[in-house]
């Protein structure tokens, strides 16, 4: 995979960002590249939660004190290959789930955030050039937050999540237009929890379905997940790409694995011009 | 039907040629009066020097360039802070190669941003190198 930083993003909470960006990350750490997983949400961190197992030592450094200049890049970053036994590596940067911490982030003035954005930069830069990072995916906060616009600013690929509920779909819209299009980022969307009501019968309704979104978002489907009752219901503190590798859900994340692989090489974006 | 559509990439091309041509010369005539306004007040402070007077001290803009406040900016500018957010510092020249867009296209970007208040620029040699001051204390 070419280097890349992707970031998981949406409009409105509890689309599935996390289980997405956290499966995505193993999926693709599993087919062997290296991978890091930073989560960007400092108002709800979660991923030390779901990692918690992963985890042996008290955690010394967060991102939000590589952020604030207190840690390098690499006392920041946490490897969890080990525990997961996967092929590839898997890095995750953890947000404090303290509850000054995130008071703390709330606190944090404009000047701050032009050295976080340039902060994020560098972690980059040192993923990527001194850790052999691949690819790198972004936990973002829901809406318009500055951990989230700092994501999109300095990564390759944004990706959306949406479910088809008529608040998430104009959120959507509205973060797409004014935010995504104003930074010229390359943007695809995901739907997510789709309706077993609504699922599509025949692939032919499939390709209709998808167009039809993307006609009304302006912007590329990369997939439509449909909504499994168990996902909503099962424990997060493991990796369901490792523990249930046959879930559909898994199957159809790892379809969009692959279109995020075509569409970062630009294979999707010619498809889509020629559309 | 080939032809006209030839014929009319060409003439865009000119067009833009000189409208990038023109935004040079305004970007220098911009940089000139700077430079002037600063030969006056340097005149002025000493002159008032001179009199006994205290100088009047010489507030420069300073903005922040967030991520926030760049979504308000045209999105000519937008591109440049974009890279300087990955860049220390950078000439035109340097910014020009992240952005694919001509060199002048990109002094002239980063001229207006500097004097708007949201890039700092300083001479080292020939380099005239543009940069984001972070300046400011980081747990603020």
């Amino acid at each position: 995979m070419k280097r890349k930083a992707i970031s998981i993003h949406s409009s409105r909470g509890g689309t599935g960002k996390t289980l997405i960006a956290t499966n995505l990350a193993a999926i693709l750490a599993s087919r062997g590249n290296n991978v890091a997983l930073l989560d960007l949400d400092f108002r709800a961190p979660s991923l030390s939660t779901v990692f918690a197992k992963g985890i042996q030592e008290p955690i010394k450094c967060w991102l939000n004190d590589f952020l604030n200049g207190q840690c390098t890049a690499e006392q920041t970053m946490i490897d969890v290959t080990a525990k997961f036994s996967l092929k590839g590596r898997l890095l995750i940067g953890l947000a404090n789930p303290s509850v000054e911490a995130i008071r703390n982030i709330v606190e944090k003035s404009r000047a701050w955030e032009v050295t976080a954005v340039k902060k994020i930069f560098s972690l980059l830069s040192s993923l990527f050039n001194d850790m052999n990072v691949d690819c790198c995916i972004f936990d973002t906060s829901p809406g318009v937050q500055y951990s989230s616009i700092n994501a999109a600013v300095s990564s390759d690929v944004s990706v959306i999540v949406t479910s088809l509920d008529t608040l998430d779909l104009k959120g959507t819209k509205n973060i797409l237009e004014e935010l995504y299009d104003a930074l010229a980022k390359k943007t695809v969307v995901l739907v997510n929890k789709f309706s077993p009501e609504m699922r599509i019968k025949s692939d032919e309704n499939q390709v209709s379905f998808i167009e039809s979104v993307e006609r009304m978002l302006k912007h590329p489907v990369i997939g439509v997940i449909p909504c499994y009752c168990d996902v909503l219901q099962s424990e997060r503190t493991s990796l369901m790409a490792l523990k249930m590798p046959n879930h559909p859900f898994i199957i159809k994340l790892e379809e969009v694995a692959e279109r995020l692989e075509d569409f970062t090489k630009g294979n999707l974006e010619e498809e889509l011009v020629e559309k | 039907m080939a032809k006209k559509k030839e014929t009319n990439s060409g003439n865009l091309e000119l067009l833009l040629t000189q409208l990038v041509d023109e935004l040079s010369q305004v970007n220098e005539k911009l940089d000139s009066l700077i430079a002037l306004n600063g030969e006056i007040l340097k005149i002025h402070e000493r002159f008032q020097q001179k009199s006994g007077a205290e100088a009047i001290p010489r507030i420069e803009p300073h903005l922040e360039p967030d991520v926030i406040s760049l979504l308000s900016l045209p999105a000519s500018l937008r591109k440049t802070v974009m890279v300087l957010y990955e860049l220390d510092k950078a000439t035109a020249e340097g910014i020009s190669r992240k952005t694919k867009r001509l060199r002048a296209v990109e002094s002239a970007a980063a001229n207006q941003l500097a004097r708007m208040g949201y890039l700092k620029k300083k001479r080292e040699g020939r380099e005239v190198y543009f940069y984001i001051d972070s300046s400011m204390e980081l747990k603020k």
